[in-house]
Formats: C-alpha cells, sequence, structure tokens
C-alpha cells in the first residue's frame, strides 16, 4: 500500500485547495515552492529599481491569493503567479518613475577584459529600457512566448518580437563596450 | 549582418540561459507573508471550526434550558402542583376543579377496566367520593342547592353504620 502523500510532496492542486480550506501550512509550502523563482524574475524585471522586489512580491502574493478562487489550473501555478507579479511590476514602474539609476551601481563589476561575467549581464539586463527589458527576461529566461508577452504587455506579438531584437542588440552593445572600456 | 546577430543572439541567450533562477529567501519572509494573509482575512478555518463549535453549543445549551423550562412549567401545571398551591386565581381554580373531576373520572373508569367482577370495596370507595364530592360542593354552595339535594337524597342508600365513618376525602 502506498503510504500517503507528505504535505511537501503534495502538488499545487491540492496545496491550493488545503490554503483555500484555511490550511496555512499548505500556504507555506505553496510560496517556499514558488517565491525564490518569483523573487528572482521581479528582481530582474524592476531593473534598477530592485529593492522594491520584497514588498512586490508580497504584493503579488496577496493579489493571487485574493484571485486564487478563479484559478482555473488551465496554466501552471508558477505561470498564473508570474503573470500577475509581471502586472504589479509593470504598474509599480509606471507609478515610480525616475529612480532608475539609483542602485545599478550596487550591481556594477570591476572593468576587465575577460568575457563579460554574469554580474555584467545582470547589469546591462538591469540598464535595458523597461520594456526591452521586461520582453527579454520574459521570453529569454522566463520562457514566455511572444503571444503570452504581448497580452501581458498589451502590445501586438510582432512588437514584441521587435523588442527583444532590440533588447538582445542593446546587450550585445552593452557587453561589448565593458569590454572593450576594460581593455 | 542578418547572420552575425542571429550568432550574436543565440550568444546572448545563452548567456541568459545561464543566469540563476531563484532567488534565496529572507529569514522571516515567509512569517511576513503569512501574517498580512492573515490581516487581509486568510486562515480562518480554525476560526470559521471554533465559530461552529461556539454556535453547536449555543444550540444544545438553548435546547438544555428549553427543557429544563418546559419540565418545570409541566410540572408546574400539572394537578399535584396546583392541588398544593395556595394562591391560585378564580380562573386556576375552576380549571382544578374540571381537571381532577376529570381526572377521577379516568381513574375511576380505569379501575372498573381493570377488575373483571364487581368489588364492593370499589363501590363503596365510589359511592363515598361522590357523596364526599356533594358535601364540598353543597357546603360551599356551588350549585344553588343542588348538590344539598342530592346528599339528601343519597343519605339513606349509604348503611347506618358506615354512615358514622369519616368521609372518603376524594382529593
Amino acid at each position: 500500500m502506498t503510504p500517503p502523500l507528505l504535505p511537501f510532496e503534495l502538488p499545487d492542486g491540492a496545496l491550493i485547495r488545503r490554503f483555500l480550506d484555511g490550511d496555512e501550512r499548505a500556504f507555506r509550502m505553496l510560496y517556499e515552492r514558488h517565491t525564490p523563482r518569483l523573487k528572482m524574475t521581479l528582481e530582474r524585471l524592476l531593473g534598477a529599481r530592485r529593492q522594491d522586489v520584497d514588498d512586490l512580491v508580497q504584493d503579488t502574493w496577496l493579489a493571487g491569493c485574493r484571485g486564487l478562487h478563479g484559478y482555473r489550473g488551465d496554466a501552471k501555478f508558477s505561470t498564473w503567479l508570474t503573470s500577475i507579479g509581471v502586472r504589479a511590476t509593470l504598474n509599480h514602474l509606471t507609478r515610480g518613475g525616475g529612480r532608475e539609476t539609483e542602485v545599478l551601481d550596487e550591481l556594477a563589476a570591476p572593468p576587465s577584459s575577460s568575457p563579460p561575467s554574469m554580474i555584467d549581464l545582470e547589469r546591462a539586463l538591469a540598464a535595458l529600457p523597461t520594456q526591452q527589458r521586461i520582453v527579454v527576461v520574459l521570453h529569454d529566461i522566463e520562457g514566455f512566448t511572444h503571444e503570452e508577452i504581448g497580452e501581458q504587455l498589451g502590445v501586438a506579438e510582432g512588437t514584441s518580437k521587435a523588442t527583444l531584437s532590440r533588447a538582445r542588440h542593446t546587450l550585445r552593445l552593452a557587453l561589448n563596450e565593458g569590454v572593450s572600456n576594460a581593455s | 549582418m542578418h547572420h552575425d546577430d542571429t550568432e550574436h543572439d543565440s550568444e546572448i541567450r545563452g548567456m541568459l540561459a545561464e543566469l540563476p533562477r531563484t532567488a534565496p529567501l529572507d529569514a522571516d519572509e515567509t512569517d511576513r507573508m503569512v501574517a498580512r494573509l492573515r490581516d487581509d482575512g486568510f486562515f480562518r478555518a480554525r476560526g470559521r471550526a471554533s465559530r461552529w463549535a461556539i454556535q453547536a453549543a449555543a444550540a444544545a445549551a438553548i435546547f438544555t434550558v428549553g427543557a429544563f423550562a418546559g419540565s418545570r412549567y409541566a410540572r408546574r401545571n400539572s394537578l399535584e402542583e396546583m392541588l398544593s398551591r395556595q394562591h391560585l386565581t378564580v380562573a386556576d381554580r375552576v380549571l382544578l376543579l374540571q381537571r381532577a373531576g376529570s381526572a377521577y373520572v379516568r381513574a375511576a373508569q380505569s379501575y372498573a377496566d381493570a377488575t373483571a367482577h364487581v368489588d364492593s370495596s370499589a363501590v363503596e370507595v365510589a359511592s363515598r367520593v361522590l357523596l364526599g364530592a356533594a358535601h364540598a360542593v353543597a357546603r360551599s354552595g356551588l350549585d344553588a342547592g343542588l348538590s344539598a339535594r342530592l346528599t339528601t337524597a343519597m343519605q339513606p342508600a349509604v348503611a347506618p353504620e358506615t354512615a358514622s365513618r369519616k368521609p372518603v376525602i376524594w382529593f
């Protein structure tokens, strides 16, 4: 006889049902399962304002929990949650504005002639214009399709593709510039 | 140019693919989120359960109090309880009289049903109870002299030796 599943082995759907029944432990498991990835995604989407990520993660979960009764399981829970996070981030960036370069220095790496490091890449990503940054993060890192990105941003699929192309070009220039400046 | 772009694109994509996908949670991050959700009204299942328990307890208490009050009310209005009370209203006394008379008739009927043969002691008890009742009504003057005439009419039926006996008090 198969032993009953331990709570940490429960799939998202079961944890969600338990959470909706008021089970705090189920929520904690759900949160600890999905937040590390959500947090990193939102941090990248925020760019230079990544210090706001903790508030944004909480806002995302709160909005998600409030709308959880409407979650039908058509998409993966992580995708559904990330979509909420993207919308929250867009609102956040639209409201704030003006502080984009405040924390870029935190990401700065000492210039070197060696190939660009991950820190260089993170810094170049954070310096991208908001729309380009969101498209490249969602497409090239999170695996969203252009159709999904278009829905998220309220733009056409073709616009998403063009934005991605510009974003990669900008990244390439930024990374090359970093290397050539160092040498 | 296009070829170079594609090459560069795949290089950039390769670099992006190697970026870490997760960020560590702060030590108390989950607790803070749980607290925020609690403030927002989540995790009320236990509260709901205790609310159910309170409602069940209240229902049980109401039932108990109702049962107690009902039995007390029934006892208070029982024949024995009414007979033992001194301060009755006129309406209560009329009701008591009716109920006692009905009880007497039912008891007599029950007794008659239980005995297959004529029981001389039962006859005597019945007639003396009736006589006692008639005397009581006559003394109280409740029936404008009817019971006095009845007792007079019934007097010869009682044997002289038994007439001196104390009357059976029917109540």
